[in-house]
């Protein structure tokens, strides 16, 4: 109870400063003029905020504690993809004045076409990225309150779309800013008390050595909602709703839904879909193969450092910057704000190995950042800190969740819609029926993925993202010869490779493990082939254009010149 | 009249444009050089583990050493390298604005 409080107070928190920001801006003066005004600390707040997502806060520790830490390559990928976007896109983007990717490929490239090919990737990535939103809500509502999963799923979507079209979450940077220091003081409280409650790490020999995770010295007695498909990595006896059983070394049992009761130190049986590691081999960050082989290591840094610059709410942020080399020092203050954030999740997937080790059987390892403060401390402390979680893994749904719904709104109703003038009232109007209809799709994915890692869902978006819009934005603002229908080419390669990998291996299962690994994570192979199709087809269709000079100088002559005119940006942002 | 360096550059001349090309790669090696040395060092760092299994028996504080690498330092090392890359590209910039328009 303590916990749905803290959880409706972010939420109203969130849509009423949301709301108030937006009013306060149209009364004193314009939103984005206003946000000129902004320091770089301000907006670097505002961008980790809304870029921390439920992969972060909940995603990397889960997939931690299931797979083991390669895991931990995530949050280094996950940052690194802002020195890919300080490097080669920061400035140059915000001189150009282009604060999405279809402004950007229209202006840059000249061609409407492209536009309209660019907003369908926009939705892409928005629906792969919105699906792991929602259910890590429907999640974190079912710990907390013990409700069905669509609950939380619907839910969520229905307030952040709500929320979108009412006109809140506008991009207010001072809300994104509140949402970063809520979570990463919700994160990192409880990591810090429970090394502090527990002296140093318990049990090292189940989270580093040579042991299976083991049911706590008192037994452990969990209740399954469904029947669940489990190995047992050792022989172990059991009871199931009071009746004894026991099974042998490596069986395969299906419990039934009830009330399952295991002695102590008895080796935890685990879910259908998760391997039973040693603490060892749990502890290695990268294998000779399976889950954990080079080639899902390399292509998983490889989409998440290509693919942060395509996601389409992070670009938007930095219109805020008054110009390119502020744009620039804002990038270097995300780090350092990512880098504190990402210090936390590591603790908890660890430290779940020995506290929660009932993950394991139910295979919810998701919810370990969620269960764990309750598990090291019985009573009102745990629940206090696990409110306090639960707080911050929802203000992580609805900032990124919001972020990207006034994307995916602002690309249906702006670039996909009836084209050309319109009153404003229309634009208005068209705006918030995309916001509410563009929830449908997320939301009913949300319901079928409910089987699927949060942190694998995160991932196949930094893919199809690193596969289009990176290949896009690179070669558009560093290499002149670029032509559109080479950019819609790679585009579209870039995009079938990508999904078309992905769902061909949620269709097939067990080949061999490097295929399996580059099916899971596809970068590898669909970020080359991206650029090579856009290369080879621009030379090819590029004879005999004139240069693109003004283009160039609008991206990358200094400011201060009389020379920096913009050349996109129109538009303001819905 | 002759023109300066600022109208040749609107104007998109040829002239102009050499100089425009010229800072642009500038910049373009100023960021490559950083993804090389990120790039060296975080690329190197998934088979530097499995070539060196050895590293796992030694401890910090009680966590094995590959988990220490990849859960902390390289943060540091991005930062480190982001704040001296923002600093030389706004160096290019402040030399091409005065090669625009000369300090007097």
């Amino acid at each position: 109870m303590i916990a749905l409080g803290a959880i409706l107070a972010v939420t109203g928190a969130t849509i009423g400063l949301g709301l108030y920001g937006v009013r306060l801006a149209r009364t004193t003066s314009d939103l984005f003029v206003a946000s000129r005004a902004i320091t770089p600390w301000w907006n670097a707040a505002a961008i980790s905020g809304e870029y921390l997502s439920a992969a972060s806060f909940l995603g990397i520790a889960g997939l931690q504690m299931k797979l083991g830490s390669v895991a931990l390559w995530l949050p280094l990928g996950f940052t690194a993809g802002y020195l890919a976007l300080l490097l080669f896109v920061a400035a140059p983007l915000r001189r150009f004045g282009a604060y999405t990717i279809s402004d950007f490929a229209e202006a840059r490239l000249g061609s409407p076409r492209l536009r309209v090919l660019a907003a369908w990737v926009v939705l892409g990535i928005a629906g792969f990225y919105l699906v792991p939103q929602l259910k890590g809500a429907g999640l974190t509502l079912g710990e907390v309150t013990g409700a069905p999963y669509w609950v939380g799923v619907v839910a969520v979507g229905a307030v952040v779309a709500l929320n979108v079209a009412a006109g809140g979450m506008r991009g207010i940077t001072y809300v994104q800013a509140f949402q970063y220091w809520t979570k990463t003081f919700a994160i990192a409280l409880p990591a810090c008390l429970l090394l502090i409650h527990l002296g140093g790490l318990p049990e090292r020999a189940a989270m580093f050595g040579r042991e299976l995770p083991r049911a706590p010295a008192s037994g452990l007695v969990v209740e399954l909602a469904e029947p669940q498909r489990v190995t047992f990595p050792a022989a172990t006896d059991y009871a199931v709703n009071g009746t004894p059983a026991r099974a042998s070394e490596g069986e395969e049992r299906t419990l039934p839904s009830g009330e399952i009761a295991l002695p102590g130190r008895a080796v935890v049986p685990v879910a259908d879909g998760i391997d039973a590691q040693r603490g060892e081999d749990w502890a290695r960050p990268v294998d000779d193969s399976g889950p954990t082989s080079l080639v899902f290591v390399y292509s998983l840094l490889l989409a998440t450092f290509l693919g942060t610059m395509g996601l389409p709410h992070i670009l938007v942020r930095f219109y805020t910057n008054p110009d390119g080399p502020a744009a620039r020092r804002t990038t270097v203050r995300v780090l350092g704000l990512l880098a504190m954030f990402y210090a936390f999740p590591v603790v908890y997937g660890a430290l779940g190995r020995v506290l929660v080790p009932e993950l394991y059987l139910t295979g919810a390892t998701d919810s370990v950042v969620l269960r764990l403060p309750e598990a090291a401390w019985p009573g009102l402390g745990g629940e206090l800190l696990g409110a306090l979680v639960a707080a911050g893994a929802f203000a992580a749904f609805m900032s990124t969740a919001s972020g990207l719904m006034v994307s995916v709104a602002g690309t249906i109703s702006f670039d996909l819609w009836r084209r050309g003038a319109a009153p404003v009232d229309v634009r208005r109007r068209r705006f918030r029926l995309s916001a509410l209809a563009g929830m449908l799709a997320p939301v009913v994915l949300a319901l079928v993925a409910r089987g699927l890692d949060i942190s694998v869902l995160v991932g196949w978006a930094f893919a199809l993202a690193a596969s289009t819009f990176c290949p896009l934005l690179l070669l558009g603002i560093w290499w002149e010869r670029l032509t559109a229908r080479g950019a819609a080419a790679g585009l579209m390669a870039g995009a079938v490779a990508a999904t078309g990998a992905i769902f061909a291996g949620l269709a097939i299962d067990d080949t061999h493990p490097t295929i399996d690994a580059l099916l899971t994570q596809p970068a590898v192979i669909s970020v080359p082939l991206s650029f090579a199709v856009m290369v080879l087809v621009s030379l090819r269709t590029g004879v005999g254009r004139p240069a693109a000079d003004a283009e160039l100088l609008a991206l990358h002559a200094p400011e201060g010149l009389g020379l920096d005119e913009p050349v996109a940006g129109q538009r303001a942002p819905a | 009249m002759r023109r300066t360096l600022r109208d040749e550059l609107a104007e998109s001349t040829p002239h102009g444009g050499l100089y425009l090309r010229r800072l642009i790669r500038a910049q373009l090696s100023l960021s490559l050089v950083a993804l090389v040395a990120f790039g060296g060092i975080v690329g190197a760092l998934p088979l530097a583990l499995l070539l060196l299994p050895g590293l796992e028996d030694v401890a910090v504080l009680g966590i094995p050493l590959p988990i220490v690498i990849i859960a902390w330092p390289p943060f540091l090392l991005f930062i480190a390298i982001a704040a001296i890359y923002a600093r030389r590209a706004a160096a290019l910039e402040e030399s091409f604005r005065d090669l625009v328009e000369p300090p007097r």
